[in-house]
This record gives C-alpha cells, sequence and structure tokens, in this order.
C-alpha cells in the first residue's frame, strides 16, 4: 500500500544532508569515493613502494627511484573508495500491516537512508527481497536522489519469495562488502535465523531493522477468532483470553529478544522498529545511537 | 441397600432427551462461527499455542474439554431426571397409620439416642417418603392411645406432630389404638339409605406400628381393611436389670423395726455385678452388691431398723439400656392418729386402757353410749369411714360399719358369726404370738370368769383359745378386720359393776390395747402405701377437706385437686416415676409412690411377631431407610460442571 504523501519531506532531507553513513569496516568500494580504503591506489595520499613486476600499470612507476637506484619501483597510494550501501525491503504481504504499513516505513527509512549515502557519493543500492534476477539500479550522487525515491516508491507488498530465499538472492548477486540494512518483521515460519545466517557470511556491515507494527506489539482483539495469514492463508483458530493474550506478549518478547540475541551475537546490530516511532527520531537517534550514521 | 430409579417422563420426552446429547455433538462440530481476522502473520499466534500441542492426546482431550463438560453436565442432569436414590422403603397405598409405641421401654438406649428417638425418625422418613395425595395420621400410644395428627397429606404436620410424642412411663396395650386406627378403615355402620351421606366409606389404609413389641397379644379383634406393618425397634437381646419389686414392712418379731425388700431381675443374658444403693430422703442408708445370672431375679432385704416417716429409693447401678427401672420408691408415712370410737354402757378398764399416754399417741379415743348407734351422726360416720376402729362393747350396730372392729361380748350383725352358750371359767390354753395383735402377750395369769366360745367366718384366726373354744378371734371382711371377744371385761348386773376377768389388772393388758390400736389403726405395718403403675388414679382422702389438698409430684409441679366426694380427691397425674407428697394445708400429709414395677417393659427384647385376633403379625426383619433421593446432589453436581465449564472457558488458551 502506497502513501500518497512523499516519501521524504524536505525538513527530514535537511536534517539527513547533514549526515554520513559509517561502516565500522573499511570497504573497499568499486568506485573512487570519498573514503580511505585499505587498498593502494590511485590517490595523493601516498602509502608505499613495490617491486616492479611486469604488467604493472607504468603510469605508477616512480621515476626518480629509477634515476637513482636503476630499478624499477612502483609508488603505491592509499586509494579514496566510495561505500557499497544496501537496503534489502522486504515487500511481503505481512509488511502491509500497521497505520503507517509497515512497508511504508521500511521504505521511507531505505529511502532516508539511501539519501544519506547519495549525498556522500556512496552507492546506493535498494532492493527488495522479491527482487527478480538481474541487475538492480545502482544510485549514486545527489542526482540520483529522485530516481532512487521512483525507484522504492515502486516497492508494492505482495511478494512472496521466503525471508531465507530473498536474502540468499541478495547475497548471491550482491558478492561485495559493504553495508547492508535488512528491514524486515523477520515473521518467517521458517524462522529468521536461516537468513541472517546468510548476512553473516557475507561479511558485510548488517544492521538489521526489525519493523513490527503496534497490532502486532498490542493486538486488539477478543473473542472467538480465525486468525487468517495473510501471506499463506494460514488459519489459527483462537479464543483470545487474557490468558492468551499473556501467552502472546510472553511469546513475542522471547520472539524480539530472540532476534537481538541472534544478531549481537553475530556482530550484527539489531534494532526494533516500531511503526509509531517517527522516522527522524528513528534515524537521528536510535540510528546514530547504533553507529549506522554521523 | 442399591440404587434405584423411577421412571417420571413417557417414552417421547425421554425421544427428545436422548437426542439432547447428540445435538450437542453436532453443534460442537459446527462449531460456533469465529469471526474471521486477517493478521500479518499467524507466526507468533501459532507459537503462542504451540507447546500446547506437545503431548497430542491430552491436548486433543482438552480441546474437546468443553464438549465432555458439557456431555457430562447432560448426563448428570438426564440421570437426575430417572430420580434415582437408595432404595428403600417403599410406602405402598395411600393411606397410613403411624402407630408410635412411647411406653416407658421405648425410652430404652440401647439404640441411640433412644428407641422413640429411632421410633420417631423412622416414622419422620415414612413421612417424607409420602406420595403427594397421600394421607397419614399419627396415634401414640402406652397403655391407652391418643391421636397425635387426624388425617392430613400435610407432611409438616404430620412430621411435627411425630417430634411431639413424649416418652411416658406407661405399661403397653395395643388394642386401644388399633381401635382407633380402625375407626376410619373399618367403618361401623352402612348405608342402606342412599340419602345417607354422612356414611364413612371403608378406607384402607397400612398401619406402621413402631414399636417394640412389648403389648399383650390382641384379642376380639379384626384388622379388616388394615394391613399392619410392624416394625420392630431395639435390639435383640439388650442388657438390663430391672427393680420389678420393692417394699417395706415392718419386721414380725418387732413392729416398729422396718425392712425393705426388693427384687431385682436380669433381663440380659450375661451375669451382670448389680450394685443396690438404698436411699432415705436422699441420704445414704444402706448398699450392697451381688451378682445376678442372666435371666434370673433375685431378692435383697435391708434392714432399716426404725423410720418413721420419709422416701426410700433404691437405686442400681449400673445404668443399663433402661434407665426408670433402675430407681425405686416407696414412701413411708408417719403414723397417723387413728380414729376410735368406743361405743359402751360403761367400762372403766376399757376406758382407763386406751386413756394411756401410750394409747393416746396412737389414737384419738371418742367415747359414746349404744344410744348412739341410733342417731345419724353415727350412721353418716360409719359409712363415710371416719374412724379406723369401733369397739362395741355389749352392743351391736344394724350394719357392720366402714371400720375395723372390736365387739366385746357379742358377735357383729349378718350371721356369720356364732357364738355357742356361756361357759364358766375357760382355761385359756393358747394365744397366737405370731399375730401382731398377740406380741408380748402373756396371758397365764389371767383368768376368765365366763365366755362364750366363737365360730369364726371363714379366714378368720383365733388369737385366744380356751379349753372350751375360742375366746378372741380376728376375721377380714371386705378389707376391714373384725376382732370378736367371747368373755367380757366387766358386766353391769343390777346396777353393780362385775369384774369378769383379772386382765385388766394385769400388765398384758395395756400392751394388747397398743397392739390393738397399732395394728388397726395405722401403725407402722400400714406405713408403706402400695406402689401405683405410671398413669393409675389414685384417690386421696383428707380428714380436714376445708384446706384442700394438693400434690407435688417428684418434678417439683404442685396441683391442687378438686374434691370429687366429700373429703374424697382423684389424682390422676401420676405419669412420672417417684416420691408424690400430698399436702393439706401445706402440711405434708402422706406420701405416695409411682413406680414401673413391670416386668414386661423391663424385659427389653423386642417381640418378633404377635397376634391381633386370629392374625399374626411378624415384624420386618430388616429395616431400609427410607428411600434417599439423589436427585439434588446430581444437579449440584451439574452446577459444579457448570462453572468449571465456565472457568475452562475463560481460562482456556487453547483452540
Amino acid at each position: 500500500m502506497s502513501t500518497a504523501t512523499p516519501l521524504l519531506g524536505p525538513e527530514l532531507l535537511a536534517r539527513l544532508e547533514k549526515m554520513e553513513l559509517v561502516s565500522r569496516k573499511i570497504f573497499r568500494g568499486r568506485m573512487k569515493g570519498e573514503r580511505r580504503s585499505r587498498r593502494k591506489g590511485q590517490s595523493v595520499e601516498f602509502a608505499d613502494f613495490r617491486n616492479y613486476v611486469p604488467g604493472d600499470d607504468l603510469r605508477f612507476i616512480d621515476w626518480n627511484t629509477y634515476a637513482r637506484l636503476d630499478r624499477l619501483f612502483l609508488k603505491m597510494f592509499l586509494e579514496e573508495e566510495d561505500l557499497h550501501f544496501y537496503a534489502l525491503v522486504d515487500a511481503s504481504e505481512s509488511m502491509d500491516f500497521g497505520n503507517p504499513t509497515k512497508l511504508d516505513y521500511a521504505k521511507q527509512l531505505a529511502a532516508a537512508l539511501g539519501f544519506v549515502g547519495l549525498v556522500r557519493g556512496d552507492r546506493v543500492k535498494i532492493e527488495t527481497l522479491g527482487q527478480p534476477p538481474g541487475r538492480s539500479p545502482v544510485f549514486r550522487g545527489r542526482r540520483g536522489l529522485w530516481p532512487m525515491l521512483d525507484h522504492v516508491g515502486g516497492f508494492a507488498p505482495g511478494e512472496t519469495t521466503p525471508l531465507a530465499q530473498g536474502v540468499k538472492n541478495f547475497c548471491l548477486r550482491n558478492s561485495g562488502k559493504g553495508i547492508v540494512v535488512l528491514m524486515s518483521d523477520l515473521m518467517d515460519k521458517a524462522g529468521f535465523e536461516g537468513a541472517l545466517r546468510y548476512l553473516v557470511a557475507q561479511e558485510m556491515d548488517v544492521y538489521v531493522v526489525h519493523v513490527l507494527s503496534a497490532e502486532e506489539l498490542e493486538p486488539d482483539l477478543q473473542g472467538d477468532l480465525r486468525l487468517v495469514d495473510c501471506e499463506d492463508a494460514d488459519v489459527a483458530e483462537v479464543t483470545v483470553s487474557a490468558a492468551l493474550m499473556a501467552r502472546y506478549k510472553r511469546t513475542l518478547a522471547g520472539f524480539i529478544e530472540s532476534a537481538r540475541d541472534f544478531c549481537t551475537r553475530r556482530g550484527m546490530a539489531y534494532l526494533l522498529a516500531k511503526n509509531e516511532i517517527p522516522l527522524e527520531t528513528l534515524i537521528t537517534d536510535y540510528l546514530a545511537r547504533r553507529g549506522l550514521v554521523r | 441397600m442399591g440404587l434405584s430409579w423411577i421412571n417420571m417422563l413417557s417414552w417421547w420426552q425421554w425421544a427428545i432427551l436422548a437426542a439432547v446429547p447428540p445435538a450437542i455433538v453436532v453443534l460442537y462440530f459446527l462449531k460456533l462461527k469465529r469471526r474471521p481476522v486477517e493478521v500479518p502473520s499467524t507466526y507468533l499466534w501459532l507459537r503462542s499455542i504451540e507447546d500446547l500441542h506437545v503431548n497430542s492426546i491430552w491436548q486433543r482431550l482438552r480441546k474437546n474439554l468443553l464438549l465432555f463438560l458439557q456431555l457430562l453436565l447432560v448426563a448428570l442432569l438426564i440421570v437426575a431426571l430417572t430420580s434415582p436414590g437408595w432404595r428403600g422403603q417403599r410406602l405402598s397405598g395411600d393411606r397410613f397409620i403411624f402407630l408410635v409405641d412411647n411406653s416407658a421401654s421405648m425410652t430404652a438406649d440401647d439404640v441411640e439416642p433412644s428407641r422413640l428417638d429411632e421410633a420417631k425418625r423412622r416414622a419422620v422418613q415414612l413421612i417424607e417418603a409420602m406420595q403427594s395425595g397421600d394421607a397419614a395420621m399419627v396415634i401414640s400410644f402406652a397403655d391407652a392411645a391418643r391421636i397425635e395428627q387426624d388425617f392430613t397429606g400435610n407432611r409438616r404436620l404430620l412430621t411435627r406432630a411425630v417430634e411431639g410424642i413424649q416418652p411416658t412411663n406407661r405399661s403397653t396395650a395395643l388394642g386401644d389404638a388399633l381401635k382407633m386406627a380402625a375407626a376410619l378403615a373399618n367403618p361401623g355402620r352402612s348405608a342402606y339409605d342412599i340419602t345417607d351421606t354422612q356414611v364413612a366409606e371403608a378406607l384402607p389404609a397400612t398401619i406402621y406400628l413402631l414399636s417394640d413389641g412389648k403389648f399383650p397379644d390382641v384379642t376380639g379383634f379384626s384388622l379388616g381393611n388394615l394391613t399392619p406393618v410392624y416394625v420392630p425397634i431395639g435390639e435383640a437381646k439388650p442388657a438390663n436389670v430391672g427393680i420389678v419389686a420393692f417394699t417395706i414392712r415392718a419386721l414380725e418379731s418387732r413392729p416398729e423395726a422396718l425392712q425393705a425388700f426388693a427384687r431385682l431381675e436380669n433381663f440380659g443374658a450375661d451375669e451382670v455385678r448389680v450394685e443396690a444403693v438404698l436411699r432415705h430422703d436422699g441420704k445414704l442408708l444402706n448398699a450392697t452388691t451381688l451378682e445376678l445370672p442372666g435371666g434370673q431375679a433375685r431378692g435383697v432385704a435391708f434392714d432399716l431398723g426404725t423410720i418413721n416417716a420419709g422416701a426410700l429409693a433404691l437405686e442400681i447401678r449400673p445404668d443399663d439400656a433402661l434407665a426408670v427401672d433402675n430407681t425405686a420408691w416407696v414412701a413411708v408415712n408417719p403414723p397417723r392418729q387413728a380414729e376410735v370410737l368406743l361405743i359402751t354402757p360403761g367400762n372403766r378398764p376399757l376406758e382407763l386402757g386406751l386413756s394411756t399416754e401410750g394409747a393416746a399417741k396412737l389414737a384419738k379415743l371418742t367415747v359414746q353410749p349404744p344410744s348412739y348407734l341410733k342417731t345419724k351422726a353415727y350412721a353418716t360416720a360409719a359409712d363415710a369411714g371416719r374412724y379406723d376402729l369401733v369397739i362395741y362393747d355389749r352392743c351391736a350396730p344394724e350394719t357392720m360399719p366402714q371400720a375395723n372392729t372390736w365387739f366385746l361380748g357379742v358377735v357383729p350383725p349378718g350371721g356369720e358369726w356364732k357364738a355357742e352358750a356361756t361357759v364358766d371359767v375357760p382355761k385359756i390354753i393358747d394365744i397366737d404370738l405370731a399375730h401382731p395383735i398377740m406380741q408380748w402377750i402373756a396371758l397365764d395369769d389371767v383368768i376368765l370368769y365366763e365366755g362364750t366360745p366363737l365360730a369364726p367366718p371363714p379366714g378368720g384366726s383365733v388369737l385366744v383359745d380356751s379349753k372350751m373354744g375360742p375366746m378372741l378371734v380376728v376375721a377380714p371382711r371386705q378389707g376391714f378386720e373384725d376382732m370378736v371377744q367371747g368373755f367380757l371385761l366387766v358386766e353391769d348386773v343390777d346396777d353393780q359393776t362385775y369384774i369378769r376377768t383379772t386382765w385388766p389388772i394385769r400388765p398384758s393388758f395395756p400392751v394388747f390395747l397398743f397392739n390393738l390400736l397399732a395394728y388397726f389403726g395405722g401403725g407402722p405395718e400400714v406405713l408403706a402405701q402400695g406402689s401405683l403403675r405410671p398413669g393409675q388414679p389414685v384417690m386421696l382422702e383428707t380428714q380436714d377437706p376445708k384446706k384442700g389438698l394438693s400434690v407435688v409430684a417428684p418434678d417439683g409441679k404442685t396441683s391442687l385437686l378438686e374434691q370429687s366426694r366429700p373429703g374424697k380427691y382423684n389424682f390422676t397425674d401420676t405419669d412420672k416415676l417417684g416420691v408424690y407428697e400430698v399436702r393439706t394445708g401445706g402440711k405434708l400429709q402422706e406420701r405416695f409412690t409411682v413406680n414401673l414395677f413391670d416386668p414386661a417393659e423391663s424385659d427389653l427384647a423386642p417381640r418378633a411377631s404377635f397376634d391381633v385376633g386370629p392374625v399374626e403379625v411378624a415384624g420386618q426383619t430388616g429395616w431400609e431407610d427410607v428411600r434417599r433421593e439423589l436427585w439434588r446432589w446430581l444437579v449440584l453436581a451439574g452446577l459444579g460442571v457448570l462453572l468449571v465449564e465456565w472457568y475452562i472457558y475463560g481460562h482456556r488458551v487453547s483452540l
């Protein structure tokens, strides 16, 4: 369910402009960026010399040293690189709940983070779990803002790819390093653990934003109900009593705790995002505290 | 005792009922329409309830627990509708007469708390088992029957009537109660005139006789439309020792000294060691212990010495099943001054002898000439029994008075007494020293100048015998005794008085007169009044009717009596055992006692059967308590199930 309101308001954009994405690791990018990378390359910052081996780019031979020592050395520079920022949005049917819907919330968050990346010259790629095979657009630079917003705005609920499959596909498509932010409600009957393991193997700086709606946290249900799962039409007949509600709350807390625990143990940052929290607060406060933005 | 059911529904009602459980099952499987709600994911919900599925069998059971509870509830209600109950006494017919025995033996506590209470309990149970439309009546009976409640269908009234039956100390007779019961079932008259609507229709009734059967067989009675059901109450052979007799009497040798006799009987089967304690006005007087073999009786005697007045109570221990026969009373009344009338033309020795200090204590002497016999005052006094002893000296009345008499020189009228020809100097050869009148008398030095040998009526005993024949004879007469003396003390001839015997100047003469007054005048010999049976009426007298007469019962209740005849009072309220005090003008006049003294009541073993006319009525061998209904408990259990179901419904977390 897409909203008529723009994904990002002007005030928010103004605030986001001053921020930047922070990676806890130094990654190699494909293009020069504004970040120092460990990779020696073409830049102004000298790093080291090494012996010339045939095939090296002749342009980096230090001719002055050759004149003095009659030996060929290659000058090596620290290369400044761009950051790969991936946002992975779960656009399954279950995300289409809440006010604003969890999907809208995730899309806004993805767009906002993407905008921060664009402003800083990072390489921004926003995908959904059900992304069809083939390349997805990559956005770079301020001018990429509108295409990106268009792209994100086009995400519609109803994808049926399971969480694990979607993450796996993403990992296969994007083998590089970078920051990946997974936005999902993690409610997959097969469990979220398998999906997150793919991300661990990817050696990316992983952020898991667990988006939950108020309806899930505080369900306003009562009586004899036939709960229909909007994704697989699975039916659970329950009689919602105080006892069952208490049980549900315990299960929910356990679920959140298990996700947080799983992520923390594997070096992933976990953030529970309720759709009631304003996006600005989420980014400037919660995510800043987690160290994703600065 | 087993369960039984009463079918209260017709087949189509059963059919409807039988359709209820399948309907519940069907409805359960159709289930209530749940409101469908679309949720993002049932993931958390399923996980919330998934650990409830761990034990699938239990879970399945639990899943259907509400169904089972509903079925259980319906089952309980259906069972309740069959009116189950513990099989018990069934009442047949629609008219019942409950005869409850409240005689003395029913106070026995061989069944807790007492036989009467047990009988009442069973009667109430029977009343409760009555169906609506049944009518019953309650009669209590001992030696007489009493309708406690006339025919009614009101069970509350009947129960209250039964509860109100009080124990009595009376003996038992069934005939009276049966006659009352039969009055309705067997109406005495028949209708010949079609317009006679008042005639009673013969209504068959069932008699429930709750008794221990200690009554004689009923003869000359036909049960007719009555169906007797005899419910024997009491244990087969309860241990009981009872006092069946208790009396006092003067010693033969010393009339002023009293002896108490009691007869104890052991009605049980085992030998019992009995302690008998005798008290005089509450003070311990004597005690003894004796062994009583089962089924045997034994007498026990106590020497009392000189007791002038008071009440003796004999108590036996240990307490046994029947308490009312463990204590017996006897009253010793103070010697009353005898009223003696001497009718004589003049007899100085006799008048002197009767006026001695000792004699004056015993008797009040009135002397009248023979002409007094003709007066109306004499006739009234003689008929009313005003005097204890009338002495006729050389004169005789026309009819015998209501008193003891002593005739000197004449024989009583009526022809029963015969006198022979006068003989000279009859030599005294024998005197009856065993007779109270002749105690401590020696007549060896007595000379009779002349005498008339006597021929007494049958039953007379000769006190003084002479060579010529009996000279002093005493004979009974309808509760009185007449003493006739064949010789004279003095004789008047031509205005001269002659002594006819030397007796008056001998020491034996005043002793004889003293014995005489004591014997005829209400001395110690007649102190012990006969005991009354409970409920037996008693006729009381007073010398002074103006002062009125009141009786203080053993429980302290004082009743002022109404005169029935001049100087005579009827007292009927003798139900309590113990000593009754008769007071006149606030002063104790005499005492009398009421004792059970009924071996039939003391023998507690209930009778197995008895005869009513030619019919033998056998007791029910086993008593079954009246049917106890279970449906209330079933409905209560159903309510409990309903509560549990509601609780589970409110707290279940499962599907």
